[in-house]
C-alpha cells in the first residue's frame, strides 16, 4: 500500500478511527490523558489546510439596509460569507467533535497501556471490552511500610522488619495464591476440579467472567527482587487498582511483613503491548494517526479480539 | 406542535376554498412560516399551488421582506449571525479578532455588536499604533481585550504619560502594551500602588521594577490575591532569602503567576530529590519554571545513565539549567548524550 502525504484536515478527520494505544503516566488522571489527546487532535487538525468559508447564494437578496455599509455590498458581490470565517463561527475543529472513549480504565497511579477508540473505533473498543481480554501487570511492592490506601503516596500506617522475605518464599506464596485463583474459578463454575467436566472445561480455552464486577487472577509470579522491592507479574480480568494494592498487601502479611504498591504497570491488554505504546511525547496528530495504524494491523492480526467464539462465559455468582 | 397546527389550517383553508375571504388568516399564516426556518417556506409554495403566478411572485417578495426584519428581531445565537450585516465586525476580523472567542465572555458579545468602527474603534486603534504597537497584534489585543474601547482615551493618554514620566524607555512601552492587553485598562493610581508594592516587598531598585514590569507585563496586573499567597510561598515555605528573592525574581517572574501548589511540588523535588541547594536554584530559576513530571523523567534518566552530577567543583558537571531546555530530543542528545530510543524504553518502565 502507497503512503501519501496528506495535507487535508477533512481526509484525515475522516479517517480517524479506530483504536489507539497510549502509554498512560503515573500519577496522571485518565480524563486528563483523555482531554490531552483529544484537545491535542483537535490542535493539530486545526494547523492543517482547512475549508474555506463557503459562498454566499448568488441571487440572495440584500439583507439589511446597507446604506452606509460599502464594503458590506463589497462583501456581497465578492460572495464569501464571513459568518463562515473561522475567526467568526470559532475553529473548525474543537475537542468535542472527536469521539473518544477507553477500552478498559487503570487507576491514577497505574502506568502503561491504555487503550482508547477513537471515533468509529468506539465500536471496536466495545468489542474488545466484551470479550474481556487478559491485562499483564507489572507490580512493584516495597516491603518494610505498610500505608493507609496500599499506595506510596499516603501516611504510612505500620512498619516491619523484613529480613526473613526471600525471593523463594515470595514465588512459593505467588504460586500457592495462583493455584487457589484457579481453583476458585472453576468452584464458581459449579465443577469439581478432578472431574471430566473441569477438564472439557479446560479443554474449551480460558474461563473468562461474564461481567465485569467480579475480579479475576490468572497467574500470579515473582519476576525481580531486591531487597526492600519485589516485583510480581499479574496476568487478571476486571482487576482494579484498589484489588491489585489489596492483593500486595495481603501478600506481604501473609509472608510476616508488610509493604504498600510502588509502582503498577500495565505492560500488555490482549495483543496490545507496551512497546507499540504512545508516549506523552508522542501525543500529537501524526504520532496518534502512525499509532491508529500499527493498532490496525495488530486487529487485523488477531480477528478473534473482535469477534471471538464465546468460550464459556459463567456467570459470576 | 407548531408545525402540525400550522398544517391543519391550511388543510382547512384548501377543504372549504374560502382562502380569498379570510385574507387576514391567510397573512397571519404567512408570518408564522417566515418565523421558521427556509425549509418551511419551500412548504409554503407547495401549499399555495392553486394561487395565480404573479400573486406567488408577490408573495415571495414579501416572505423576503419578513426575512429581512425576521433578522433584525430575532435572537442570534452567536456573533457570526451578524457580520454579513456588520461593518465593525467585518473590519474585526480583517484585524484578525477572534469574535469566537469574544462572543463565549459574558456580555462582550453584546458590547463588541454595539460599536460602530469609524467613531468607538478607529481613535484607539490610532493610539496604539502611536505608542508604537504593531498592526499585527491589533487582532490579539483586541480579541483579549475588546473592553479596551469603554475606556476613555485622554485616560489612556495620562496612563502612558505615567509610564513615561516613570523613565520606561519607548521599546520597554511598546512591550507592555503588547504583552498586556489588560495594562490600560488600570488606573494610575492602581499601577503605581503594584508598581510600590513590588518594589517594597522585594526591596527592587528602579532599574530592576521596570525590568520586571517589562520582562512579564501579566505580572502586574495580575490577582493581588494570587501574588501574594505566591510571595508567601517562595519566602516562607521555600524559605528564599531576600536577596535570593530579589534575583529569582527579577530573572523569572513568571514563577510569581504560577499556583503556589504545583510550585511548592517543583522545589521540593528540585530540593529534596535532585539535591540542589537554594544558591543553584537562584542561579537556573528556568527549573521551578519547569513542570514537576518533565524534571523527573530527565533527573531519574540521568540518575540511570549515573550522569546526575549537579556539583560543577566535580566532573562530569551537567548544568541544571541544560538540563530543562528544548524538547526531550535536545534533551537526549546534547544534555544525556544517549539516543531516543534508549529514553523511551525508560519512560515504559516507568
Amino acid at each position: 500500500m502507497a503512503l501519501a502525504k496528506v495535507y487535508d484536515a477533512a481526509t484525515v478527520f475522516k479517517h480517524l478511527n479506530g483504536i489507539i494505544n497510549v502509554y498512560k503516566p503515573a500519577g496522571m488522571k485518565l480524563k486528563h490523558v483523555r482531554n490531552a489527546i483529544i484537545g491535542n487532535i483537535a490542535k493539530g487538525l486545526n494547523e492543517m489546510e482547512l475549508r474555506e468559508p463557503r459562498k454566499l447564494a448568488r441571487d440572495t437578496p440584500l439583507l439589511g439596509t446597507g446604506t452606509a455599509a460599502d464594503s458590506v455590498l463589497h462583501n456581497i458581490a465578492s460572495n464569501t460569507d464571513l459568518s463562515d470565517h473561522i475567526l467568526a463561527a470559532g475553529p473548525r475543529y474543537m475537542p468535542r467533535d472527536v469521539r473518544c472513549a477507553t477500552v478498559a480504565t487503570l487507576g491514577d497511579h497505574t502506568s502503561g497501556v491504555l487503550l482508547f477508540g477513537i471515533n468509529d473505533g468506539l465500536k471496536q473498543s466495545i468489542h474488545i471490552q466484551r470479550n474481556r481480554p487478559i491485562r499483564v501487570y507489572h507490580v512493584t511492592a516495597r516491603m518494610g511500610t505498610a500505608t493507609e490506601n496500599h499506595m506510596p503516596d499516603s501516611r504510612v500506617t505500620v512498619r516491619a522488619n523484613h529480613r526473613h522475605v526471600s525471593a523463594d518464599r515470595i514465588s512459593g506464596l505467588a504460586a500457592s495464591l495462583q493455584a487457589s485463583h484457579q481453583r476458585k474459578m472453576y468452584e464458581m463454575c459449579g465443577v469439581d476440579l478432578q472431574t471430566q467436566a473441569a477438564y472439557e472445561l479446560a479443554c474449551k480455552g480460558l474461563i473468562r467472567p461474564a461481567d465485569n464486577s467480579q475480579p479475576v487472577l490468572y497467574g500470579i509470579k515473582l519476576i525481580h527482587f531486591e531487597r526492600p522491592n519485589f516485583t510480581l507479574e499479574l496476568h487478571a480480568i476486571n482487576e482494579s487498582e484498589q484489588f491489585i494494592a489489596a492483593l500486595i498487601h495481603d501478600m506481604a502479611i501473609e509472608l510476616r511483613t508488610v509493604a504498600h504498591c510502588s509502582q503498577l504497570r500495565c505492560v500488555r491488554h490482549a495483543h496490545f503491548d507496551v512497546t507499540d505504546s504512545l508516549l506523552r511525547h508522542g501525543w500529537h496528530l501524526p504520532g496518534i494517526v502512525k499509532n491508529l495504524r500499527r493498532q490496525r494491523e495488530i486487529l487485523e492480526a488477531n480477528p478473534q479480539l473482535l469477534e471471538q467464539e464465546r468460550i464459556e462465559l459463567h456467570a459470576a455468582s | 406542535m407548531f408545525s402540525l397546527w400550522l398544517r391543519n389550517i391550511a388543510k382547512i383553508q384548501n377543504k372549504t376554498q374560502i382562502g380569498t375571504k379570510c385574507s387576514i388568516i391567510n397573512q397571519q399564516v404567512r408570518q408564522l412560516r417566515t418565523l421558521r426556518s427556509v425549509q418551511n417556506e419551500i412548504q409554503v409554495e407547495s401549499a399555495e399551488q392553486s394561487l395565480p403566478q404573479e400573486q406567488r411572485i408577490k408573495s415571495h417578495k414579501e416572505i423576503a421582506l419578513d426575512f429581512g426584519n425576521r433578522e433584525a428581531h430575532v435572537p442570534s445565537f452567536n456573533l457570526a449571525a451578524h457580520v454579513n450585516n456588520s461593518t465593525t465586525l467585518q473590519q474585526f476580523i480583517s484585524l484578525g479578532v477572534d469574535l469566537h472567542s469574544i462572543e463565549r465572555r459574558k456580555g462582550l458579545g453584546d458590547f463588541v455588536l454595539r460599536l460602530d468602527f469609524e467613531k468607538d474603534v478607529k481613535p484607539y486603534l490610532r493610539f496604539l499604533a502611536d505608542q508604537g504597537v504593531a498592526p499585527d497584534d491589533f487582532g490579539r489585543l483586541i480579541t483579549k481585550n475588546p473592553l479596551l474601547f469603554k475606556e476613555d482615551l485622554d485616560a489612556l493618554q495620562t496612563r502612558m504619560e505615567y509610564l513615561e514620566s516613570k523613565r520606561f524607555s519607548v521599546e520597554a512601552r511598546q512591550r507592555i502594551l503588547t504583552q498586556n492587553p489588560y495594562w490600560l485598562m488600570f488606573s494610575t493610581r492602581r499601577i503605581d500602588r503594584r508598581l510600590g508594592y513590588f518594589q517594597k516587598e522585594f526591596h527592587l531598585s528602579g532599574h530592576d521594577i521596570r525590568l520586571l514590569a517589562t520582562k512579564e507585563p501579566r505580572l502586574i496586573t495580575y490577582n493581588m490575591d494570587h501574588l501574594r499567597k505566591s510571595v508567601f510561598t517562595l519566602r516562607e515555605e521555600m524559605g528564599f532569602s531576600s536577596k535570593e528573592l530579589q534575583t529569582l525574581i527579577v530573572h523569572k517572574p513568571r514563577l510569581m503567576m504560577i499556583s503556589p501548589d504545583d510550585i511548592i511540588e517543583r522545589f521540593s523535588y528540585i530540593h529534596n530529590e535532585m539535591g540542589l541547594s537554594h544558591k543553584q536554584i537562584v542561579q537556573c530559576p528556568e527549573l521551578l519554571a519547569s513542570r514537576e513530571f518533565r524534571l523527573r523523567e530527565r533527573h531519574e534518566f540521568l540518575k540511570l545513565l549515573g550522569r546526575a552530577q549537579y556539583d560543577p567543583q566535580k566532573d562530569l558537571y551537567v548544568s541544571p539549567s541544560d538540563m530543562v531546555l528544548g524538547n526531550n530530543f535536545y534533551f537526549v542528545r546534547n544534555v544525556a548524550k544517549s539516543d531516543l530510543q534508549t529514553f523511551d524504553l525508560f519512560l515504559k518502565t516507568r
